[in-house]
């Protein structure tokens, strides 16, 4: 027996009842930029993981939609001026993020948050060392803090809690649609 | 009746050519400052909310001291105010004989600087320099490019503005340095930043230069940004030549970097061209 036919058609439960809307998709980024302009410590400021980039992410996966290239695009110019580096750093990073989790999403809807987190992690390191890398080769910067990577592993490893709490929030059904059939 | 969208692909191909176009304009150009400036205002208000929590923490903290603290505080404030007030006087019969005294050899009066008080909103998230944010913008007439002090000395300078914020690059951030002038003998060098916040260099000092530890650096005013005369950097100790035909000095800034949140943002005395 295929897994195809038993799939319904339309989403059905607590996923038909609570979509994804663009209320809560804007309204949940706006709150993560704001996670990620907290007056954070100065000596902590490189562990803080990029709460944008994490809802950006999870919303490409669940809600492509409504978060699609040209948002990542947007919030990656509004970090950019938040963090006064330059214009289109976090903006390449996060479109390029984005791409592949969006070429990804098919894959990735089937897996529950921690196993999602080990496939994410990756993504979540390549734009921190994008971010480096290209500040370097363009900048003016003499030297990059490397340290800044660490913030990718954190990120990595708050992707399960932030995705549970989102899914939570949102009301959508956590637990993928294939392991309740 | 079936609709083609552009694939992700191709999608993906255009964001990055405009990613990459915004890159290079913002790194060689300064076309795009307006663009910046605008989204800077947007943040604004975001920002402001957000340190707002901390500003009722320390306005509640404040309100519950004791009286005997009170009395105490203004005893010393009432002292140290008398005190301050006799040194004014001496100050400014000194300044007075100062300008006679210029006046009298022809000299050109020092590039003179109007403050403009600031509070620090944030430290800014940057990986390669050290940056705070200023709850003073380019509504209080703020320019890139003028020189920030604290109380105690230099702190850095502004680099990008928009309406109600400015950006500031500390001095301590790894590619700045400030021309400055050692207090005891006039010796003109340039301190540099290493990106800590308790420790910054001369490098390239003269192996036989006149550098001692507890040498006080001030500004020299010789780049025309700075004014003269701003204290910066308190050297600790020198460090021979091993392989290199230079010696180096390590020396500690002045200004509480990354401690105080009142800042002074000084107005040139000259106009830029």
């Amino acid at each position: 027996m295929n897994g195809l036919s038993d799939k319904p058609l339309l989403p059905q439960g607590a996923e038909l009842a609570a979509p994804p809307t663009l209320l809560k998709v804007y309204g949940s980024l706006t709150l993560a930029l704001a996670m990620n302009l907290l007056p954070w410590p100065d000596d902590a400021l490189w562990l803080a993981p990029d709460f944008t980039l994490m809802l950006l992410l999870y919303w490409h996966i669940h809600a492509p939609r409504y978060a699609g290239l040209g948002t990542a695009f947007f919030f990656g110019l509004i970090t950019d001026v938040a963090r006064g580096v330059l214009l289109g750093l976090d903006t390449l990073a996060y479109c390029t993020a984005a791409f592949f989790v969006l070429s990804l999403r098919l894959r990735l809807v089937n897996f529950d948050a921690p196993r999602q987190a080990l496939q994410i992690a990756p993504i979540l390191l390549t734009k921190e060392a994008l971010v480096l890398g290209l500040g370097l080769a363009l900048g003016r910067a003499a030297d990059a803090d490397w340290r800044w990577l660490a913030s990718g592993v954190v990120a990595a490893l708050l992707w399960a809690p932030l995705a549970m709490l989102v899914d939570r929030l949102t009301g959508r059904p956590s637990y993928p649609i294939q392991n309740r059939l | 009746m079936f609709v083609r969208e552009t694939g992700l692909s191709v999608r993906f191909g255009v964001y990055l050519l405009l990613g990459l176009a915004l890159l290079l304009i913002d790194a060689r150009y300064t076309a795009l400052s307006g663009l910046r400036a605008a989204l800077g205002a947007g943040l604004h208000p975001l920002r402001a909310a957000l340190s707002s929590p901390a500003d009722w923490m320390r306005q509640v903290s404040g309100f519950l001291v004791t009286h005997g603290e009170l009395k105490q505080s203004n005893l010393r404030l009432t002292l140290e105010h008398n005190r301050l007030i006799a040194l004014q006087q001496d100050r400014s019969a000194l300044a007075a004989e100062n300008a006679h005294l210029r006046a009298l050899l022809g000299l050109r009066a020092p590039a003179g600087a109007k403050p403009i008080p600031a509070e620090i909103l944030q430290s800014s998230a940057d990986p390669f320099s050290r940056k705070v944010i200023l709850d003073r913008g380019g509504n209080q007439g703020i320019q890139a490019g003028w020189p920030v002090m604290d109380a105690q000395g230099l702190i850095g300078q502004v680099t990008h503005v928009s309406p109600l914020s400015a950006e500031v690059t500390l001095l301590t951030a790894k590619e700045q340095s400030a021309p400055v002038m050692n207090q005891r003998n006039g010796l003109r060098v340039v301190v540099s930043g290493l990106g800590s916040d308790s420790l910054m260099e001369v490098r390239f000092l003269d192996m036989h230069a006149d550098l001692k530890p507890g040498d006080m650096l001030h500004t020299s005013g010789l780049d025309g940004l700075y004014p003269a005369g701003i204290p910066v950097a308190r050297v600790l100790r020198t460090e021979t030549p091993r392989n290199t035909p230079f010696a180096r000095a390590w020396c500690a800034p002045l200004a509480g970097m990354g401690q105080y949140r009142h800042v002074l943002v000084l107005k040139p005395g000259f106009v830029k061209p």
